[in-house]
């Protein structure tokens, strides 16, 4: 029991917690502002291609980081057209995106690198294992303060609360709306980046593993909020790297290994003892995922 | 409301063109003349520098006499026009297997154990076509099934493993928690404990779904958990999700020029990966097996049922390179050359996993 808990599984559940918070970040800020967003999933492919490719081509892996965000954007710009300006449904074209970035980053791969889903590998020199976790625990206060005492943060929400109101008020309902999906690609894009430059050293196909969906779990087991979207994430990525640091350590009495299905078993279980016993009802925005339509 | 709807057919019919097949020649292959081979890969995609990769460099060696990365493959190519698909999710194998058989394919080989109960299927409807399997079972006359005794290479890598290995632990890092997986495992402990008895194996996996192929972020935190419990050899057999323990044992650095943690690269040789801190790599010779089965057809010699490659038919085997050498004492080296050549004579037996049952 003591190799369990560790200084190991305290770094490890950071970093397994810090692609999740910057992507349960930014879905917060598009979800408080009425757009679901499921996919984020694919902002983050759309982050961790794109960082790992620009990094091994400009070899500075904040240019790559900076790329990266820009990906998540551009794909979150994909989301808020078709949702904000066209009023799509916000699943569908969500899960658009998702499949979407299945294939994009193979179909990429292919005219860069001559490959079919993966980037080549980055020296450990370009490598930012730290830069991200900094950005993701410095964001939680930073989004707490902008959602909640800035016109800015009081306007979003208003938005995905009672847009009528919000109108009526003089607040530009879509512009709003295009801010906060904005904001939810460029920090699941980090997100992404941290995957590919930060954690591991190359693109793979797929490698964000329904990280996406744990995050949009982890934001609404938040209610929406910051701190306990924070607090949701270090969760998961607690749970994550204790199941990782029990495989093949703990043992039954009976001297036999616990079977790793049942260990893998072990943070979704969790979260639904926690989600069931402790949370209560989380209510999300009022208005989320009805398109606004203004009246005439 | 109508531009919603043609711009989200139009992004889904993207979506098809891109999910579905990612290869950048078109299915039709319209000369006749030659022997027309389909090659469906698993979901870990062609450049997964492992497992796919090998059969890849098979299907190529057969078709151009190259390995893909344009060197000469030493065998001559054959006169066939292959075609490849990837996955890009478990839904797409089965269109992907049956648009190669509607096109009357003359031979149709699917990567990976995940394709074997698709490929029954398929192969059920198109009793004239040939069908390969890698490391998969199926009864049907006309699939060949090329299998590999993983257990045998996996006991070499393991013995240099505890030959390397100064603090008693080793660790393997498996990617599924399957029966194909434990042959790995199983055959590595038994290498292991030939050199040392007392040797402590942790065996992680990093998933119980195929996602677990494509996770290189967890394959990273299981080889860190690994080293902090003591591990400073690490053999892996996940696939993309590997490349993770590549980078933990890079992470963990090198003293005095040499690297105080080790990584063990499979099926293709992945040496050159992080030169320095690979040992070596357990070679699974996909790509043999690939070819031999396509000149069997080529040749009208091709036999359905098992096809066995171990360390006799160069199916499996330890790689050694100029990445690796300065890892691997001639001592070592002749160890195991006794060892490969007393599990071929039979001498040593090996305990395979999937037996068990």
């Amino acid at each position: 029991m003591s190799e369990l808990f560790s200084v190991a599984l305290f770094w490890s559940t950071i970093r397994l917690s810090t692609p999740l918070i910057l992507a349960a970040l930014g879905g917060m800020f598009s979800e408080r502002a009425g757009v679901i967003n499921i996919a984020l999933e694919g902002m983050m492919l759309a982050g961790a291609f794109t960082a790992a490719a620009v990094t091994h081509a400009v070899g500075n892996p904040f240019v790559g980081l900076a790329a990266g965000m820009a990906a998540g954007a551009l794909i979150a710009a994909i989301h808020a057209v078709a949702c904000i300006s066209y009023k799509a449904d916000q699943v569908v074209t969500g899960t658009a995106i998702n499949i979407l970035m299945i294939g994009m980053p193979a179909f990429l791969s292919g005219a860069f690198f001559l490959s079919s889903g993966s980037t080549p590998q980055l020296p450990k020199e370009d490598l930012i294992p730290w830069t991200p976790i900094v950005i993701a625990f410095a964001l939680v206060p930073i989004a707490w303060y902008v959602l909640y005492k800035t016109p800015f943060g009081l306007r979003l929400r208003s938005v995905g609360e009672n847009p009528e109101a919000a109108d009526a008020a003089g607040v530009s309902v879509a512009r709003m709306k295009y801010a906060g999906v904005l904001l939810s690609g460029a920090l699941a894009g980090i997100g992404g980046a941290y995957l590919s430059i930060g954690q591991s050293s190359l693109f793979t196909r797929n490698m964000t593993s329904g990280r996406g969906f744990i995050a949009l779990a982890a934001l609404i087991f938040g209610k929406w909020r910051p701190v306990q979207t924070l607090l949701a994430c270090l969760l998961f990525g607690f749970t994550e790297a204790v199941s990782i640091q029990m495989q093949g350590v703990v043992k039954l009495p009976s001297g036999e290994d616990i079977p790793v299905q049942f260990i893998q078993m072990v943070p979704y279980l969790l979260t639904i003892i926690v989600l069931a016993g402790f949370i209560g009802s989380s209510r999300p925005p009022q208005a989320l995922g009805i398109p606004y339509q203004k009246e005439r | 409301m109508k531009f919603a709807f043609w711009s989200t057919l139009l992004m889904l019919c993207l979506v098809a063109a891109l999910g579905a097949s990612c290869n950048r020649a078109s299915y039709g292959a319209h000369d006749k003349s030659k022997i027309r081979v389909g090659i469906v890969f698993d979901i870990g995609g062609k450049d997964d520098r492992s497992f796919n990769a090998s059969a890849w460099a098979g299907v190529s060696c057969a078709e151009t006499g190259k390995w893909p990365d344009g060197t000469d493959c030493g065998k001559p190519a054959l006169n066939i026009v292959a075609r490849d698909i990837e996955p890009g999710n478990p839904t797409s194998i089965e269109p992907a297997m049956r648009a190669f058989a509607e096109r009357g394919y003359d031979l149709i080989i699917g990567v990976g154990f995940a394709q074997t109960p698709i490929m029954e299927l398929v192969a059920k409807d198109y009793p004239n076509i040939r069908f390969a399997i890698v490391d998969g079972d199926s009864a049907l006359p006309n699939v060949a099934l090329l299998k590999f005794k993983e257990h045998e290479g996996s006991y070499l890598v393991g013995m240099l493993a505890a030959k390397a290995n100064k603090t008693g632990t080793i660790g393997f890092l498996g990617g599924m928690d399957i029966g194909l997986i434990h042959r790995f495992g199983t055959g590595y402990e038994e290498g292991a404990r030939a050199v040392k008895p007392d040797i402590r194996v942790i065996k992680n996996y990093v998933g119980v779904t195929d996602a677990a192929w494509n996770n290189p972020g967890k394959g990273k935190e299981l080889a860190l958990a690994q080293i902090s419990k003591g591990a400073d050899v690490i053999f892996t057999a996940a696939g993309n999700s590997g490349l993770g323990a590549f980078d933990a044992v890079e992470q963990a650095g090198k003293v005095d020029g040499r690297a105080t943690h080790l990584v063990i690269g499979v099926d293709a040789n992945q040496n050159m990966v992080k030169p320095g801190f690979v040992l070596t790599s357990m070679l699974k010779r996909v790509d043999n097996s690939v070819y031999s089965i396509i000149e069997d057809v080529v040749n009208g010699r091709f036999q359905a049922g098992l096809h066995v490659y171990g360390l006799d038919k160069d199916g499996v085997a330890y790689a050694m390179d100029e990445h690796n050498k300065p890892l691997i004492t001639p001592e070592m080296l002749q160890q195991v050359e006794e060892a490969r050549k007393k599990i071929m004579s039979g001498e040593i037996k090996v305990t395979d996993a999937m037996d068990k049952k």
